[in-house]
């Protein structure tokens, strides 16, 4: 059943592709739950499955894609039985938006900026005319574009990657969104501008009451932007919890390699940690804990059977058997024992 | 906008240059007795001064300076065989417009048949069964597959036998125009309809239109809104090489058809060796490709906003 | 299958290993102890047992057109080859005679001589229907079709072979260097630029013209230009494995230049090339057919389909010898189809972006 509070819940979901005639499991029944008005980041490396997860309440999986299982709640509504053209159209946009990561290929070439903000203003704020039109310029200069009359007739060649990102922001904001959905949002952007852009989201956020979903492999964004985080690894989420709780006090192996790879967190003249191995092959079935091959204090267990969610505190619950009363006591590594510490000093 | 044409233009002064100076040397290679009516007669005196009264006998950049300055004077020479002491340019003067007006109806009717074929197979690809992309793709298989010179006949030969159609061309006679046309359309059908089936699929992959999905355009606006047009423009590009499709085709069309056209003429030139004729023709038809070649990019560049800052995104 | 296992391997070693672990039946306190931890051992998890070969034939056989009409040319050309060893002793370019009731021109009845029998006559084998004498008939001047056609497909395959690998080499030849070295990239993109404007067919023609019409000056005329397309897009791929971002990352790792060329460079490229190989062989024998109408063609004691579909189309207008076109051009579409789907078969399969379904 679908939690009353949550203005999107996954639940089960399964979401299969078909790839070179094998099947891939790309989501091996997640549940999630997003709270109103939250900023929740989804958390992986490459590969991991959060793109396809979030794709999915959209209806924009990959046409070699599609939801073998479970179901994606949102407003009463089950998004996972909907096969029609026609019902998607009722969410996309109207409901949840998207800003997708490469700001240089996202844009149409050869349509006007304006022209392209323009579509979602006809599609969504029932507007004609000059009103469209002017509302084309507010969502412009809200995205912090100036001289937004003579930006309109431009096309995106005319704009550098930062602004064209600001564009794409300006589009998913004008369809009038409850949730948006920021996939890599600053990954193909300069590191001056990443902040920038990522202060432009959280700033519309609080203005439009959005509910914000960010999908990043990046530590340093999550720390900024996100008030809870979720972790996947081979299509499962294995860790989710309130920032610092993840951040300060992360129970999975996983989460913990992670951590530690944060290159803040290196030693001048050390070697920085990296995670060893790669991430299982999801055309094979997956037993037990997906990370035990390549996680040093795995259990015998971890081989066997999949660990169920063991809840830390209300809001924070890891899927390892590390958890479970029976297993020995493991402290996370040293390495970032002491993020807490630094974490007061400094931002991670 | 007007310095990139300008720049484009005077690149295509210059390929024509480049092509006349070594289509011209090349020509300097041709057998002889192109240049006489009854060379078997002639004993070797008379043929060293007949040569010499034509100038051939000169040396290379002599021969060539004399013949750029013809170029410019609009004298290309007269003929020698086909029809004796006749200008070259009087002759094939005569017989063009009929040829430039089978030519462009032709390559109208391949745009306005072979722009909703692609379109068609590129929706088709969708379907369940792609049975109009199958169908599509057969037809332009076929046709690029097999000859134009045996599809042709065939089509004169069947088709001959329509009703008001005949076998051979007849100006004062509508119907008969159809066989011709419909047969030197058909490659250039083929041709767009593939590559425009081709750059929608491609387009309808890229980003731009998976962000005009998430905003929650309807598919089908998407496709003519987003994908036609940015699938039509690299499209341009291919309209040198259908008018280059369209001269050569027109030669055997022409010809089969019996029509007093520049394609036919050509192909009668060199059956009956009329060196300075052949000449002609050759340099009129480079030019021709080169002017289309220079329609395509002015067309391009007029279409993709990219273009005239010179950073040609993508493109083939 | 075995052949193609080896990179699946680790990743069935991983299996196994896994799989082993799962089936032992553990202890409540066995199961929480700590497990043997083998750093090799999550390596061998991401292997998805891609390999851009098998990738490509796997695309490829699932084409069932494309397997099929791969069957159809492979026996063509077996057959073509192997037909002079059939027991069918006609030479094509020997003119037949065979023995015929003369028939009075008035009255149409058989000349019968003085004891009532039929007076037989030797005249031209020309123009007879296929038949058990003459499998596939003869043509106006008493040719056998059969061996005609035959030797025909052998020289218009000869030519398109020919042309094919002349593209090939060259154009590898001159896209490497092209590619490689900078200073000579701009005089040949200019070059490119002037020379691809010029009507190949036309090309074609004033070269038939100048010289001796012959299997030569057609293999010659047609080679003149090809061989740009090909070097052309060699040398785009030598420059892209020259500046390329993720080329250059990879070398940045210690990825070895050799290495770069085998894994990136080659395998691409003979893809690309086998099907420019299989596309230029219908064009060959496209313009053969062309050159061979405008009275340039090869000379009549060559054999070629250009020339048998030109004898064809000159009684085309006489249903009873229709046989004579129809004959030569169905053996002509068969090859020139079959070329051009399995090169764009082949194309699309050796494209890694269609190694997903």
């Amino acid at each position: 059943m679908p939690n009353k509070d949550a203005i999107l819940s996954f639940e089960d979901l399964e979401i299969h592709f078909t790839l070179r005639g094998q099947i891939l499991r790309a989501i091996r029944g997640v549940s999630l739950d997003v709270a109103r008005g939250e900023a929740l980041a989804i958390v992986g490396e490459s590969g991991s499955g959060k793109s396809v997860f979030t794709k999915s309440a959209m209806g924009l999986l990959d046409a070699n894609g599609s939801i073998a299982g479970g179901h994606i709640w949102y407003d009463g509504k089950d998004l996972a039985a909907y096969r029609t053209e026609k019902e998607w159209l009722t969410i996309r946009g109207k409901e949840i938006a998207m800003v997708m990561q490469d700001p240089m290929t996202s844009l149409n070439p050869l349509k006007t900026v304006g022209d392209q903000i323009l579509e979602a203003v006809l599609l969504h704020q029932g507007l004609r005319g000059e009103a469209a039109r002017q509302a084309v310029l507010e969502a412009l200069a809200a995205v912090g574009i100036d001289d937004a009359p003579r930006r309109y007739r431009q096309y995106p060649h005319e704009f550098s990657g930062g602004m064209r990102q600001r564009v794409v922001i300006a589009i998913a904001v004008a369809c009038r969104p409850k949730i948006l959905i920021c996939d890599e949002p600053t990954t193909a952007l300069d590191v001056t501008i990443q902040a920038q852009i990522l202060d432009l989201i959280k700033q519309l956020q609080k203005k439009l009451d959005l509910t914000t979903i960010y999908i990043t492999h990046d530590l340093g964004v999550v720390a900024n932007v996100a008030d809870r985080i979720a972790v996947m690894y081979a299509g499962d989420i294995v860790e989710v919890g309130r920032c610092e709780e993840v951040f300060y006090d992360p129970k999975h192996p996983y989460t913990w390699a992670l951590l530690s790879s944060l290159p803040q967190l290196g030693v001048k003249g050390q070697e920085l940690y990296s995670i060893k191995g790669t991430p299982p092959n999801l055309f094979q079935e997956v037993k037990g804990d997906a990370f035990a091959p390549r996680n040093p204090r795995a259990l015998n267990i971890d081989f066997v059977e999949r660990p169920p969610f063991f809840e830390v505190s209300p809001t924070h619950k890891a899927r390892t058997w590390l958890l479970d009363p029976r297993a020995p006591k493991v402290e996370p590594p040293e390495l970032i024992r002491h993020l807490r510490q630094q974490g007061g000093s400094r931002h991670v | 906008m007007a310095k990139y044409i300008g720049k484009r233009l005077l690149r295509s002064l210059l390929t024509l240059f480049i092509i006349i100076t070594i289509v011209f040397s090349l020509l300097r290679l041709m057998p002889v007795e192109g240049y006489f009516q009854n060379f078997e007669k002639m004993s070797s005196t008379q043929i060293r001064v007949g040569l010499q009264q034509l100038g051939l006998t000169d040396p290379l950049p002599v021969q060539m300076a004399k013949f750029w300055k013809g170029v410019f004077q609009g004298d290309l020479g007269v003929s020698h065989k086909y029809r004796v002491g006749v200008s070259v340019l009087d002759i094939i003067g005569g017989k063009m417009p009929l040829s430039l007006s089978i030519g462009l109806c032709s390559l109208g009717i391949a745009l306005l048949l072979g722009l909703p074929l692609g379109i068609l197979m590129a929706r088709s690809t969708r379907t369940r069964w792609k049975i109009g992309d199958r169908l599509g793709t057969v037809f332009v298989v076929v046709i690029q597959a097999v000859p134009a010179a045996v599809y042709y006949l065939l089509i004169q030969f069947y088709g001959g036998r329509l009703p008001g159609a005949s076998m051979f061309f007849d100006a004062g006679r509508p119907a008969t125009w159809l066989l011709p046309i419909f047969s030197l359309a058909l490659g250039n059908i083929a041709y767009y309809a593939m590559w425009l089936r081709r750059y929608m699929v491609d387009e309808s992959n890229k980003d731009y239109v998976k962000l005009a999905r998430a905003k929650g355009v309807p598919t089908a606006e998407i496709s003519r809104k987003h994908i036609f047009r940015n699938a039509f423009v690299p499209l341009v590009q291919f309209i040198p090489t259908s008018v280059i499709l369209t001269l050569m085709g027109s030669l055997y069309v022409e010809s089969l058809y019996s029509i007093p056209g520049m394609g036919g003429l050509l192909v009668t030139a060199i059956q009956t060796q009329d060196n300075t004729l052949v000449q002609a023709l050759v340099l009129i038809y480079a030019a021709i490709s080169i002017l289309g070649l220079l329609v395509g990019d002015i067309l391009m560049a007029i279409l993709d906003p990219r273009i005239t800052l010179g950073q040609k995104e993508g493109g083939r | 299958m075995a052949l193609f296992r080896y990179k699946d391997s680790k990743t069935q070693a991983l299996a196994d290993h896994l799989n082993e672990t799962a089936q032992r039946q553990f202890t409540q306190e066995e199961l929480f102890q700590f497990a043997p931890y083998d750093p090799d051992a999550g390596e061998r998890g991401g292997y998805s047992g891609y390999s851009y070969w098998r990738s490509t034939l796997r695309a490829f056989r699932k084409d069932r057109t494309a397997m099929f009409f791969l069957c159809v040319i492979a026996l063509t050309l077996l057959f073509t080859f192997l037909e002079p060893l059939i027991p069918y002793d006609r030479q094509p370019n020997t003119i037949y005679y065979t023995e015929r009731a003369e028939i009075n021109l008035f009255t149409r009845q058989p000349v019968l001589d003085e004891n009532g029998d039929p007076v037989v006559k030797v005249s031209l084998a020309k123009d007879l229907a296929p038949g058990k004498e003459f499998w596939f008939g003869t043509n106006t001047i008493g040719q056998d079709l059969w061996s005609q056609i035959w030797a025909g497909t052998r020289n218009s395959l000869a030519i398109g072979f020919a042309v094919a690998c002349v593209d090939a080499l060259l154009g590898i030849l001159v896209g490497v260097l092209w590619g490689y070295v900078r200073k000579l990239d701009f005089l040949f993109t200019e070059l490119y630029n002037v020379f691809d404007n010029v009507p190949q067919t036309l090309l074609v023609i004033i070269i038939s013209y100048i010289l001796r019409p012959g299997m030569g000056t057609m293999i010659f005329a047609m080679c003149l230009t090809s061989w740009l397309q090909t070097a052309r897009f060699v040398r785009n791929q030598v420059v892209i494995i020259r500046d390329r971002d993720y080329n250059l990352a990879s070398r940045c790792l210690g990825t070895s230049t050799w290495h770069i060329i085998t894994r990136n460079l080659l395998p691409y490229l003979v893809s690309i090339i086998t099907m420019r190989m299989a596309l230029a062989i219908p064009a060959a024998i496209n313009n053969e057919v062309f050159i061979t109408y405008i009275g340039l063609g090869v000379p009549l004691e060559t054999p070629t389909l250009g020339n048998l579909v030109e004898a064809g189309r000159k009684v085309m207008s006489e249903a009873a010898l229709r046989y004579q076109l129809f004959i030569p051009v169905i053996i002509l579409a068969t090859i020139t189809i079959s070329f051009y789907i399995i090169g764009n078969a082949f194309a699309d399969a050796a494209d890694p972006k269609n190694h997903v379904n």
